[in-house]
């Protein structure tokens, strides 16, 4: 059976491109998307790319991975720095889990130096533009290919 | 008179791109530290893999570790200018060594004035160690990347953020 990866996105990111390129890149979300599942159709994984501005959805999304999904990759934006409920729902979540970030938050202003995300993620990529996200499928399915631990329910 | 197109053609055939990975105090006993955290890895196997991806990739590689603090703030200041880009893992910044703390700030800015990448790696993930008080930079530093919580593999990962940044990947 094909494994299968979450890959969450938070607010804002939906104006990926567009908003402060300079920050963040030329890359639409869209376009991540399609490499991220490039990589995945390579090592038959199946990648599942999905993009929020609401915080319940980002954790109904967290919830539904719970037994279903192999790992999640979450790039939480701004909820990063904010969001208890999310950092509640990765802990519930026992599969391998990887904060991404495309600008690296720790050289930013200092509301963005505290993440409630990275306690509760087995790793952290920062700062590493949008090519974080193909880098990160690539290093999942080398983590997967050597894990042998089921997808647990609760 | 050589033409600026053939010069341009010989110098990105025969330049390898170069990258220096340090490894401060301590990690040369990778081999002893909790395997449950770390994994089962020395610091000999992990030069080992590093070097056999960097070939892959078509990559110069400079792998270093040191214990004493002095020697790597010499090499971060007088060596990194001499490379593409720096991947450094510098182990614990804790209050208590605040000074050192700032001379790594200083010497990673200097790098970064350089416009040149540099990604710190951290094995495990710093922040879900209760009682270490690693901490990340917090200064703006151009362009640094940070990297923790995936073993040996987060080192591999660094290595190939930067080759896609030299332009140089030929992995696929």
């Amino acid at each position: 059976m094909a494994k299968k990866i979450f890959v969450i996105n938070g607010p804002n990111l939906n104006l990926l491109g567009r908003r402060e390129p300079e920050i963040y890149g030329h890359e639409s979300l869209e376009d991540i998307a399609v490499l991220c599942r490039k990589v995945g159709n390579a090592h038959n994984l199946l990648i599942d790319f999905r993009q929020s501005n609401h915080e319940g959805q980002i954790v109904d999304w967290i919830q539904e991975a719970i037994g279903n999904v192999d790992a999640i990759v979450i790039n939480a934006a701004a909820y990063t720095h904010t969001s208890v409920a999310i950092h509640d729902a990765l802990r519930a979540y026992n599969g391998y889990k990887v904060e991404l970030h495309i600008s690296n938050p720790h050289l930013r202003e200092s509301f963005r130096h505290t993440s409630y995300v990275s306690t509760a993620v087995d790793a952290i990529v920062a700062g590493l533009g949008t090519m974080a996200y193909e880098l990160v499928i690539e290093l999942v399915h080398d983590v997967l290919r050597n894990s042998t631990k089921p997808r647990s329910a609760l | 008179m050589i033409s600026l197109a053939s010069q341009h053609g010989a110098a990105e055939h025969d330049l390898k791109n170069t990258v220096l990975i340090l490894n401060g105090p301590g990690l040369g006993d990778l081999g002893n530290y909790n395997s449950r955290l770390y994994g089962r890895m020395t610091l000999a196997s992990l030069a080992s893999d590093c070097q056999a991806l960097c070939d892959a990739l078509g990559l110069e590689l400079d792998f270093r570790q040191t214990d004493n603090q002095d020697e790597m703030f010499r090499w971060i200041a007088k060596d990194s200018e001499k490379f593409d880009g720096v991947i450094i893992n510098p182990i614990g910044h804790s209050p208590a060594m605040m000074q050192m703390f700032e001379l790594y700030r200083s010497a990673i800015q200097m790098i970064a004035s350089l416009k040149k990448p540099v990604i710190e790696v951290h094995i495990t993930n710093i922040y879900r160690h209760v009682d270490e008080v690693t901490q990340p930079l917090h200064e703006p530093a151009g362009e640094m990347g940070f990297i923790c919580g995936f073993g040996k593999l987060g080192y591999l990962l660094a290595i190939r953020a930067l080759a896609r940044k030299f332009g140089a990947a030929r992995e696929t």
